[in-house]
């Protein structure tokens, strides 16, 4: 069987009056079934304009100029804009970051689900409230034919994004792409949902795309990680051996910003400076200004380092110079 | 809810009062109607027996109250220059406006809100930038313009309908309607359209600015993530986002219309209010300005209420008192 989502040379830009914003230039990675990705970057990184762009939801003035995003063998670059609405929420679902603003504050979540269930085969209201109900007792959501009828506003922020993700989960869909949807949630919270996604992929076979800034809830939840930065993978490869043995200097600098890898009393480390405007890039790799490891050389376009099941876009990759 | 309800009409009933006492005062001060009410030849007896009979030798807190207590049990006095009770004349006058400015309001919100939706949606389309054009036209050229222009093309030129005067009526409830003739409604359609000319261009302002506010939200997006139809999104999301800013506005449009469109009914020679309140501004027929006054006031109280009512009906997250999480 192929893999469920091929992306290859993907090219999203955003064409301002200030220039064009290459927000994701050339991203190629392939998803099989069942699999949890997880997708890192700082923002800006072109993280969820990926995401936007797997699901045909590429605000204007941006759109995808180039590249194929193959789902289940059919290419979904320049497909009738019908028969994408014909995928999405039924074959690709998304989860966004802040359920308060994604749920319609004036319509009962009943109302809600039945529209998105209604937007793939009818059926009738009641049926249609049925699998609702269904799905909000799936993810946790205690008396939910009950509560149905109750307004966002009436649910707490982690039962929202239950609901938003019940929503998703609607019509059984083969991905979910989630874009950091536990950002705007409690700590506390944050990982009991995880932990369920985690659970509800798994149980019934879903893909996983898990869009985050945070490299550490990506390590406990993604079977393999893409680390993004200006519009590019730099590295990507199974999470434990890319935690472990990072290949590129930025996600080396990521893993070292992250409070849980460093020793107590100990001042954390940071990457200099801050992510380059996509209009003006620097030639060669757009890592470099920032990059403890930068020579001359990368002023030119960094070649692909790769390692079994690995890969990295850099002149000077880490472990290589270890080895 | 209904502890809302209670508190909102006490409000309203200060409002109320507060109002009647402005106007009151400033009827008052404009200036004495016993030099328009009788002959400036009468005798100085005649004159001293007339403004007693009117009660205006009176101090005017005296007056006042006296005007109060009629006004509770339901009586605006007797005008001055007719001799009819105020709340007859104004009563026989009224539904002819209620029906001009109900109707002028729902053309303005039935065909308004659609357009500015669509602007809203397709802001880059040819169509939208000639429905925002229009919208500036219906904001800018003057209202008594556009009745003479509506006149002169469909009752002059064209002959399709009649220029003015109510025309027939039928009754209900012992009032006067036209709307429910085909001919009634031929006699409507001008002065409603002249009139509702600038709410239709508020509507597709207010419409657009929702609505392209509200299709860059999350709410939005998320519904096109769950494969929802860019009609449906329409429809059941964004129309329910934008409706509360558009309830307002009909409800002050509605009141406001009710009570000055006088410019309208002046030209297509409409028997509404608006006539009946200017001509009593000239004679100084002080009951009918003070009664009618009160009543729009009133009318402005109840149409408030009813809007606000509606933002609860529109608006789980402002009903006070419901059930909460």
């Amino acid at each position: 069987m192929s893999a469920l989502l091929e992306v290859a040379q993907l090219r999203t830009h955003f064409l301002t009056r200030a220039g064009v914003v290459k927000a994701v230039e050339g991203v190629s990675f392939t998803l099989e079934r069942g699999e949890i990705l997880g997708l890192v970057g700082e923002s800006g990184s072109g993280k969820s304009v990926t995401g936007f762009s797997l699901i045909g939801l590429v605000d204007p003035p941006g759109r995808i100029v180039s590249g194929s995003i193959r789902f289940d063998g059919q290419e979904l670059v320049g497909l009738a804009p019908d028969r994408m609405r014909a995928l999405r929420g039924k074959r690709i679902a998304m989860v966004f970051q802040d359920p308060a603003a994604t749920l319609n504050p004036v319509l009962t979540i009943g109302a809600q689900m039945a529209l998105a269930v209604q937007a793939h085969g009818g059926g009738s209201e009641r049926a249609a409230r049925d699998l609702a109900a269904r799905t909000l007792t799936r993810v946790g959501i205690p008396d939910a034919a009950a509560r149905l009828d109750a307004y966002p506003h009436e649910f707490s922020g982690g039962m929202r994004q239950r609901v938003a993700i019940a929503t998703a989960l609607l019509h059984g869909p083969e991905l979910i792409i989630a874009d950091e949807p536990t950002t705007a949630l409690d700590v506390s919270i944050q990982a009991q949902i995880l932990a369920e996604m985690k659970q509800l992929a798994k149980q019934s076979g879903t893909a996983l795309i898990w869009i985050s800034h945070d490299l550490a809830t990506v390590s406990s939840l993604a079977d393999r990680v893409l680390v993004m930065y200006a519009g590019r993978i730099v590295e990507s490869g199974p999470v434990a051996s890319v935690l472990r043995a990072p290949l590129h200097p930025y996600t080396r600098g990521l893993l070292d910003s992250l409070p849980a890898m460093a020793r107590p009393g100990e001042k954390l480390n940071q990457i200099p400076g801050s992510t380059p405007s996509l209009l003006s890039l620097p030639p060669g790799c757009p890592f470099a200004p920032r990059c403890p490891r930068a020579t001359d050389i990368c002023r030119s376009d960094p070649p692909v380092v790769t390692q079994p099941g690995r890969m990295a876009l850099c002149h000077h990759p880490l472990e290589m110079a270890a080895a | 809810m209904l502890g809302y309800i209670i508190q909102r009409l006490l409000q309203a009933a200060l409002v109320m009062l507060a109002m009647s006492a402005l106007v009151f005062v400033g009827v008052y001060a404009i200036g004495n109607p016993i030099d328009v009410l009788i002959s400036p030849d009468a005798t100085q007896d005649i004159r001293e027996a007339a403004i007693r009979h009117y009660g205006l030798d009176l101090p005017l807190w005296q007056q006042y109250l006296a005007f109060l207590g009629r006004l509770l049990r339901g009586d605006l006095g007797t005008s001055f220059v007719l001799n009819i009770p105020v709340t007859d004349l104004v009563f026989s006058r009224l539904p002819a406006t209620l029906e001009l400015a109900l109707a002028s309001v729902l053309i303005g919100a039935f065909i308004g809100i659609p357009l500015g939706v669509y602007a809203g949606y397709r802001p880059e389309s040819p169509l939208s930038r000639g429905i925002m054009a229009f919208s500036v036209l219906g904001f800018s050229v003057p209202t008594f313009w556009i009745g003479l222009i509506l006149i002169l093309t469909f009752a002059v030129n064209l002959d399709w309908l009649p220029a003015g005067d109510r025309g027939p009526t039928v009754e209900v409830l012992g009032v006067g309607w036209s709307f429910l003739t085909w001919e009634g409604l031929q006699f409507l359609l001008l002065p409603a359209l002249n009139l509702s000319l600038f709410k239709l261009a508020m509507m597709i302002r207010l419409s657009r600015a929702g609505t392209r506010e509200v299709m860059l939200s999350d709410t939005v997006k998320f519904a096109r993530a769950a494969g929802l139809s860019e009609l449906t999104i329409l429809r059941r999301h964004v129309l329910r986002l934008i409706s509360i800013p558009l309830v307002t506005v009909f409800g002050l449009e509605f009141g406001s219309t009710l009570a000055f469109a006088v410019v309208t009914e002046t030209i297509f020679s409409w028997p509404g209010v608006g006539k009946l309140i200017i001509d009593s501004i000239t004679s100084l027929d002080r009951p009918v300005m003070v009664g009618y006054l009160v009543l729009v006031a009133f009318l402005f109280v109840t149409i408030n209420l009813v809007v606000d009512l509606t933002y609860a009906l529109l608006d789980p997250r402002l009903r006070r008192g419901g059930r909460a999480a």
